[in-house]
């Protein structure tokens, strides 16, 4: 992946301050965080909507942005494609008048072609002389996203675009757009608060909170190791938990928890090596940790890795699963309050291990399933 | 109806159309800065525009004179240049009808602008138009029954206008005597019969003014 578009920005507002850079290729970078992180904020500066107090934004070629050269290229000379939140589509004008809109200046001839073949592209033909209320929320999305890539972008900007529908057209229209920007090959930056909607569609996801970015890397790396607590605890990830180093090699880390002596696999893509005796933290996905039947004989050290014991002091029914809450036989206070592991089993699985009336179970997570988290 | 009288009608008329007009080419871009833009003195000139909606006319009436009378700070060099001067002239009722009417049509106009959702500008930025084009093209079309609707009453403010001015173009018959100050003399003179015809006309105008309004800010709304 070419480096598309660098983006560094500081942006002073009265009670709060942007301060993010970050680095993108040719796919779907994902701006990803909780509300008032400052993702909008950075769109808004990219597509020359609101002028930043320093830095640089570069895409492609072009320089947009450069405090200290004094470049500053107004919203109509960027020409990017700006899909917003709620789509802003112009209530008085027809279907077709809203994704010609941008191509004033352009032949009338042209402009007409350039229209049909992105109606027609986008399966919006027949609505045509439709006006924006008279169509449906996908429908919209789909006029939003036609009107944007009308002007042949540079680039497409798109603020929480499935925010303003349904949850169940959500997941389907997040396929569509998926679908659209994947056909027509424009890089594109997406915001979004959703962690599911930001893996789905993103190449490269860039973590936001509180105006700053906490990881920007591409999405397999991101799900394999988060870089800190803060991206766990964003992501909600459960089960972020803090131990000792033991040893660290290039390719496993051996932890000290509870009592307990964990061994992980160290990052494939970048082995983070901490000196013994230094605490780490870590977590355990809850669907990854296994119980070990009780009919099938004694465990042994060899099959089953990372063993422990422990009590379910607490659960709960999500209806295809249950979420069960353990405390381990180990002294000590637990790590998470009144429970040391939160394990989720799918719904048969807990009826056919009877979990209801068997309290006390061993459990073994895989080392490939023991995330550690840098510092 | 006396001659007079319709003299009167026919000067108020042609007054409140063309203090409407003015209105509209000045209240109209006025109140979109004020909506969409700021700027040094922003606060001030909101003050100004709005004040003739709470001073007295004749207060308003007599800073026009300040301004635009035969010794005024704008009517003084004018004399001198070209020896004219608009106090005691018809156009001098426009004048004055139309600082009466701009309060309600700037902020009629102020409140409709304001309500249409700033990203719809922001997409005709990136769109690629200038923002005068996107104000014509986006703004104002989507303000338009707001606009209207504060354009139909400054046309029936200036069609009632009297104090301003009684005080900056007098009350001449035939020249600026409008229909308010038409019926203010009858009534005066103990001849108020004369003009009953003109204050049924006047009230029947404002009724059908308040309606259309009335309509246009509904589908505003």
């Amino acid at each position: 992946m070419s480096e598309h578009l660098s983006v560094r920005l500081v942006k002073y507002l009265p009670a709060f301050t942007l301060d993010v850079a970050w680095t993108a290729g040719d796919g779907i970078a994902v701006l990803f965080g909780p509300s008032g992180a400052g993702k909008t904020l950075t769109l808004q500066c990219l597509a020359g909507l609101l002028r930043p107090d320093d830095g640089r934004i570069v895409v492609g070629e072009r320089i947009f942005f450069d405090a200290e050269a004094g470049v500053d290229l107004s919203p109509q000379q960027r020409r990017i494609g700006y899909v917003f939140q709620g789509y802003a589509l112009f209530p008085h004008l027809s279907v077709e008048a809203n994704v010609g809109f941008g191509l004033r200046g352009r032949p009338a001839v042209d402009a007409r072609r350039r229209v049909g073949e992105v109606l027609e592209r986008l399966g919006l033909g027949a609505l045509a002389r439709r006006k924006p209320a008279e169509i449906s929320g996908g429908q919209r999305q789909r006029v939003a996203l036609g009107r944007a890539l009308a002007i042949d972008p540079a680039f497409l900007l798109l603020d929480e675009p499935l925010s303003a529908l349904d949850a169940p057209t959500r997941a389907a229209l997040r396929e569509e757009l998926r679908g659209i920007l994947a056909e027509w090959g424009i890089p594109a930056v997406l915001v979004t608060h959703d962690f599911a909607e930001a893996y789905r569609l993103g190449d490269r996801i860039v973590v936001y909170e509180h105006g700053r970015v906490i990881q920007s890397a591409p999405r397999s790396e991101l799900l394999w190791q988060p870089a800190s607590e803060v991206v766990a605890r964003i992501m909600g990830i459960r089960n972020v938990l803090s131990g000792t180093v033991v040893k660290a090699t290039a390719d496993r880390i051996q932890i000290r928890w509870r009592g307990l002596l964990l061994e992980a696999v160290n990052s494939p893509t970048r082995s983070y090596l901490p000196p013994p005796e230094s605490p780490i933290a870590f977590f355990i996905r809850p669907e990854y940790v296994r119980l070990i039947r009780k009919d099938r004989g004694a465990p042994d050290a060899a099959h089953h890795m990372n063993l422990m014991a422990g009590r379910v002091v607490a659960e709960a029914d999500f209806g295809t699963v249950w979420t069960l809450r353990l405390r381990l036989d180990a002294p000590g206070p637990p790590a998470q309050g009144d429970f040391d592991l939160e394990v989720e089993v799918p719904r048969l699985v807990y009826e056919i291990l009877e979990i209801e009336r068997d309290r006390h179970w061993q459990l073994s997570v895989h080392r490939g399933s023991i995330h550690v988290l840098p510092a | 109806m006396s001659a007079e009288a319709l003299s009167a009608l026919g000067l108020s008329l042609r007054v409140a159309l063309l203090a409407t007009a003015l209105n509209a080419i000045i209240g109209v871009p006025l109140a979109y800065l004020l909506a969409r833009r700021r700027f040094p003195g922003r606060a001030l000139v909101d003050l100004l525009v709005t004040l003739p909606l709470v001073l007295p006319p004749t207060v308003t009436g007599y800073y026009l004179i300040v301004l635009l009378g035969r010794r005024g700070w704008l009517g003084a060099p004018l004399y001198a240049a070209t020896g004219w001067t608009i106090a005691f002239t018809w156009y001098a009722a426009v004048v004055a009808a139309t600082i009466m009417a701009l309060p309600l049509l700037v902020r009629t106009a102020h409140a409709a602008i304001q309500s249409v959702d700033r990203d719809l500008e922001k997409a005709a930025y990136t769109l690629g138009r200038p923002e005068w084009r996107t104000a014509l093209e986006v703004t104002l079309p989507l303000a338009r029954n707001g606009i209207l609707a504060g354009l139909v009453l400054a046309f029936a403010r200036a069609l009632g206008e009297f104090g301003a001015t009684l005080m900056l173009a007098g009350n001449i018959p035939g020249r600026t005597q409008t229909v308010p100050l038409a019926i203010y003399t009858a009534v005066q003179t103990g001849e108020s019969g004369e003009v009953l015809a003109l204050i049924a006309a006047l009230t029947a105008l404002s009724g059908a003014v308040l309606v259309v309004a009335g309509r246009l800010g509904a589908r505003a709304a």
